[in-house]
C-alpha cells in the first residue's frame, strides 16, 4: 500500500475511533436523545417549533381561504389606534366590510387590493360570510385554530387544512393543539372518526399529560361511536390530569373543565347515574360564568330523580 | 484620395478614480493616416497608448480631444463601424455557442441576408482552417482555434478595414503562423488592415507601413523598407532606439 | 436596433444550454411531487396545498433564474472581453441593454410557461376543476414581476462591480418587497417623523413585485383579477421596467470599458 491510501485509510481509522469515543459523551445522561429522534428535529433543532408554528396558522389561513391578518394587522388592530394619522386615515372605527384591512390608505394600498384575497370566506362556504368570524376579526384578529360552529363549512373543502395540521404536529409533537384542532374537523365535518383517534393517540403518546387530547379523545368515543363506558374512563382520567396540571396555577385552565365536567354530567344522566351528574353539574356551577342556568339542569335532575 | 483611417491631434487622457492622482495622457496629439488596401503596424512598448487609441477608433473610449474618422465619418457614429473587422486581444467568446452559431449571431447584427450568411459562414471558417469544428462548441476549443474564430467574427460582414489588436498574442509558432498567413491573404484580397504587435519580425514580413509610438506621442512612421534604409538598422533595433532603450552592460 | 434581436437570442440560447433550469425544473417537480405524494389521514384530492407548494417553489426558481441570469449578463460580456467585438459592429451600448433585457426576459418567460405547465398538470390531477384563465393571470403577472426584476438587476450589474454582491443585493430588496412590501405604509404610519416621511417614500418608491404575487388568489380560488387593475398592473411594470433600463443605459454609457 502506498503513502498516500495508506494515509488516508488512517485518517479514516482515526474518524471512526474519536467518533466511537465521541457520541457516547454527546449523549444525555438518561441516555437517550430526547427531541433530536426525528429527522426535522435534528435538522431544525428548536427552529422546528416556528416553523409548525407557521404551519399550524397556514391552515388557520386556508379556512379563512388567504383573508387573514400578517403580523402589520394585528400591529395596527392594536396600536395603530393610538397614531392619529391612522384614525384621521381610517375614520373612527374599522369599516365592518373591510375587516381588519380597514379602508385603504393610499392609492397604492387601494390598487393592491386586487391582487390579494380581499374578501372573508370559508373553506366550501364561498359565498356566505361567516359573522361570527367578522365580528371576530374587528375586536381581535382570528385565533390560530378557533373552532367554527357546525354547518359552517361544508364537509369536503376542509380537508385541505389537514396537510398543515400533521406537517405542523411532526415538527412540533408537543404542540397538544394541532392535535385536538385535526381531531375536531376529522370528527365533525369529515367524518373520520377513526382518523381522528388514530391521530389523537399518536397526540397522546407525544403527551402523555395532556387532558385536552383526553377529553377530545373521549368526544370520539362518545359522539361517534357510542361508547359510554370508555369515554367516561377517558374524561375522568383527562380530569384527573387537569388537576394535576392546574393544582395551584395563578389561571387555571377552567373553560376545560367546565367542558369535561358538562360532558361527564351529561353522559351520566344519559346513563342515569343521575346522583353522579349533579356532582359533576354542582362542580360545574362553581366555575360557570353562568351559575343559574347550570342550577337550573342541577334542579330539573333533582326532579327526576 | 480620402484615408480610411483618419486620426487628427488625438488627446486621451484618463482621469483616476482616487482622489490627488493626476490625470494620465495616455495619447498625445496623435495624428497619422491608413490608406486603403495597405497593411499598416503600430507598434509601442507597453503603455504607449496603442490600444487606447483602437478604443477611440472603436468607440469604446471618447477622445479628450482632436478627431478620428472610419471612412470620412467620425468615430462617435455607430454607422462609422459598419465596414469594420476588429480582432480584440484575447478574448473568449460565448462558450456556449458553436462557431458558426457564433457567425450567424454577428452576421444578424449587420442584416445579412440568410443565404448570403451562409456563403459568408462557409467562406471564412474556411479561410481561418475551422471548418471540420464547425458544430463543436467553443468551449472546445484551443487558444489558436479562439483566436481564430475571432478573426472569423471579423470578417463575417466581409469589411473593407481590419482593426487586429495584438493578433498573435499567446499563440504557438504554428498558431501565429497561421495568422500571418491569413492576413498575408487578405493583404491579397486588397483589404486593409490596420494591427498592433509586438512581434517586429511578424510587422517587417507583413506590414507595408508601420508607425511607432512611445509614452502617447508618435515617434516615427513611414514604409518599413524606407525606415530600415534611412536609419540603417533593422526594424527591431530601430524601435528599440526610438523607445530609448539601453541594454544592460555588465 | 437590429443588434437587440440576435442579442436576446444568444440569452436564450445561453439559458437552455447552462444546466440551471433543468436543476431547478427537476428539483420542483421532484419535491412537488413527492410533498403531493404524502398521505393525510387517507384523504384524498387535497388540492390547495400541492398548488401552495409548487407555486412556491416556481417562485422561488424563477427569482433565482431571472436574477442569476441578469446579473451576469453585462460582467460576462465585460470579463470574456465579447463586449469589444460588440460594440466594435454598428451596435450602440442601448442595444446592449435592449438586447440583454429582452433576452432574459423572454428567458424568464419560457421558463415561466414550463413551470406553470407543470403547475397546472399537477393541479389538475387533484382537481379537475381548474380555472386555467386564473393560471394564465398568473403568469403574466409573474412574467412582468419578473421583467421589472431582470430590469433591475441589469441596472444592478452596470452599478456594482462583482455580479455576487449584485444578485444577493436584488434578491434581498426582491424578497423584502414580496414579504414586506404591502405592509410598508401601516409601518410608516407606526412611527414617528422623520421616519414615517422616510419609510412612505420607500413605500411609493420601491417596485411593488408583491402586487404580482397572486398565488393566494390562485390557491384559494378567488375571483379572476377584474381587466382594469390587471392592465394597469402591466402598465406600472412596464413604467419600472423603462425607469430601470434608462438608468442602467445612463450609467453604462458613460462607462469606460477597457
Amino acid at each position: 500500500m502506498n503513502a498516500p491510501r495508506l494515509m488516508l485509510v488512517l485518517l479514516l481509522v482515526g474518524c471512526f475511533t474519536l467518533a466511537a469515543r465521541l457520541v457516547p459523551t454527546g449523549l444525555p445522561a438518561d441516555g437517550t436523545r430526547r427531541g433530536a429522534d426525528s429527522v426535522a428535529a435534528l435538522l431544525l433543532g428548536e427552529g422546528r417549533r416556528l416553523f409548525a408554528n407557521h404551519l399550524f396558522v397556514k391552515a388557520d389561513v386556508y379556512m379563512h381561504s388567504g383573508y387573514y391578518p400578517t403580523i402589520f394587522d394585528h400591529a395596527q388592530l392594536h396600536g395603530g389606534a393610538n397614531s392619529t394619522r391612522t384614525q384621521a386615515a381610517t375614520g373612527t372605527g374599522q369599516d365592518t366590510d373591510q375587516g381588519f384591512l380597514g379602508p385603504p390608505r393610499d392609492w397604492l394600498d387601494r390598487f393592491g387590493r386586487n391582487f390579494y384575497v380581499t374578501t372573508h370566506s370559508h373553506l366550501g362556504d364561498d359565498e356566505e360570510h361567516c359573522e361570527h368570524c367578522r365580528n371576530k376579526a374587528k375586536s381581535a384578529p382570528a385565533e390560530p385554530g378557533h373552532e367554527h360552529h357546525d354547518g359552517e363549512a361544508a364537509s369536503g373543502d376542509v380537508r385541505e387544512i389537514l396537510p398543515w395540521l400533521r406537517l405542523s404536529a411532526m415538527l412540533d409533537p408537543q404542540n397538544v393543539e394541532t392535535y385536538t384542532v385535526a381531531a375536531y374537523w376529522l370528527r365533525s365535518h369529515l367524518k373520520r372518526p377513526e382518523e381522528a383517534e388514530k391521530f389523537l393517540r399518536e397526540g397522546w403518546r407525544e403527551n402523555p399529560d395532556s387532558y385536552e387530547i383526553l377529553f377530545e379523545l373521549g368526544r370520539v368515543t362518545s359522539e361517534v361511536r357510542h361508547d359510554d363506558a370508555r369515554a367516561r374512563n377517558l374524561w375522568e382520567l383527562a380530569l384527573r390530569k387537569w388537576d394535576q396540571k392546574n393544582r395551584g396555577a395563578v389561571d387555571p385552565d377552567l373553560p376545560l373543565r367546565r367542558l369535561l365536567l358538562g360532558s361527564l354530567a351529561r353522559l351520566e344522566e344519559r346513563a342515569g347515574n343521575l346522583a353522579k351528574a349533579i356532582g359533576y353539574f354542582e362542580l360545574l356551577k362553581s366555575i360557570s360564568p353562568a351559575p343559574e342556568t347550570v342550577q337550573k339542569q342541577i334542579d330539573e335532575l333533582r326532579a327526576k330523580r | 484620395m480620402e484615408p480610411l483611417v483618419k486620426i487628427e491631434s488625438l488627446i486621451v487622457e484618463y482621469r483616476s478614480k482616487e482622489r490627488g492622482q493626476p490625470v494620465k495622457r495616455a495619447v498625445d496629439g496623435l495624428s497619422l493616416d491608413v490608406q486603403a488596401g495597405e497593411v499598416f503596424g503600430f507598434l509601442g512598448p507597453n503603455g504607449a497608448g496603442k490600444t487606447s487609441t483602437m478604443n477611440v477608433l472603436l468607440g469604446f473610449v471618447n477622445a479628450t480631444a482632436g478627431n478620428a474618422f472610419l471612412f470620412g465619418v467620425n468615430v462617435r457614429e455607430p454607422i462609422a463601424r459598419q465596414r469594420i473587422g476588429y480582432l480584440p486581444e484575447l478574448t473568449y467568446y460565448y462558450k456556449f455557442l458553436t462557431a458558426e452559431e457564433l457567425l450567424r449571431f454577428y452576421g444578424k447584427i449587420f442584416r445579412i441576408p440568410r443565404a448570403e450568411a451562409d456563403r459568408r459562414i462557409d467562406a471564412v471558417l474556411k479561410l481561418v482552417e475551422l471548418e471540420p469544428s464547425r458544430h463543436r462548441l467553443i468551449k472546445t476549443y484551443s487558444k489558436g482555434m479562439q483566436q481564430r474564430v475571432g478573426l472569423a467574427q471579423a470578417l463575417i460582414n466581409n469589411p473593407d478595414l481590419l482593426i487586429l489588436d495584438e493578433p498573435t498574442s499567446g499563440l504557438d509558432p504554428i498558431g501565429r503562423m497561421k495568422v500571418r498567413e491569413i492576413i498575408q491573404r487578405l493583404k491579397n484580397e486588397g483589404k486593409t488592415v490596420f494591427f498592433s504587435s509586438h512581434e517586429l519580425g511578424e510587422v517587417e514580413t507583413v506590414c507595408d507601413r508601420v508607425a511607432i509610438l512611445n509614452q502617447g506621442k508618435l515617434q516615427v512612421a513611414g514604409r518599413v523598407s524606407d525606415l530600415i534604409a534611412q536609419h540603417q538598422m533593422n526594424l527591431e533595433q530601430l524601435f528599440l532606439k526610438i523607445i530609448g532603450y539601453q541594454p544592460a552592460t555588465n | 436596433m437590429n443588434a437587440v434581436g440576435p442579442l436576446a437570442c444568444v440569452v436564450i440560447k445561453e439559458l437552455y444550454r447552462r444546466k440551471d433550469f433543468y436543476v431547478l425544473f427537476v428539483l420542483t417537480a421532484l419535491i412537488s411531487v413527492l410533498m403531493g405524494g404524502m398521505n393525510f389521514f387517507n384523504t384524498q384530492n387535497i388540492a390547495r396545498y400541492i398548488k401552495e407548494i409548487c407555486l412556491a417553489l416556481i417562485w422561488i426558481s424563477s427569482l433565482v433564474i431571472a436574477i442569476g441570469t441578469a446579473a451576469r449578463q453585462l460582467p460576462a460580456e465585460r470579463e470574456s472581453r465579447t463586449i469589444f467585438p460588440l460594440l466594435a459592429k454598428p451596435v450602440t451600448r442601448a442595444d446592449v441593454i435592449a438586447g440583454k433585457f429582452t433576452g432574459c426576459w423572454l428567458a424568464c418567460g419560457l421558463c415561466l410557461v414550463v413551470f406553470y405547465v407543470l403547475f397546472g398538470v399537477l393541479s389538475a390531477a387533484r382537481s379537475p376543476e381548474l380555472n386555467w384563465l386564473q393560471i394564465a393571470q398568473a403568469l403574466v403577472l409573474h412574467w412582468f414581476m419578473l421583467g421589472m426584476l431582470v430590469a433591475m438587476t441589469l441596472l444592478g450589474s452596470v452599478v456594482f462591480a462583482a455580479p455576487s454582491s449584485n444578485g444577493t443585493i436584488c434578491l434581498i430588496v426582491t424578497a423584502g418587497m414580496l414579504l414586506l412590501g404591502r405592509h410598508l405604509n401601516k409601518v410608516a404610519l407606526q412611527l414617528t417623523e422623520p421616519g414615517q416621511s422616510i419609510v412612505y417614500a420607500v413605500y411609493f418608491v420601491l417596485p411593488h413585485f408583491e402586487l404580482f404575487d397572486v398565488r393566494d388568489m390562485v390557491v384559494h380560488s378567488a375571483p379572476l383579477i377584474a381587466a382594469g387593475p390587471f392592465l394597469l398592473a402591466l402598465v406600472y411594470a412596464g413604467v419600472y421596467v423603462a425607469v430601470f433600463l434608462l438608468g442602467a443605459w445612463l450609467v453604462f454609457r458613460r462607462q469606460m470599458l477597457n
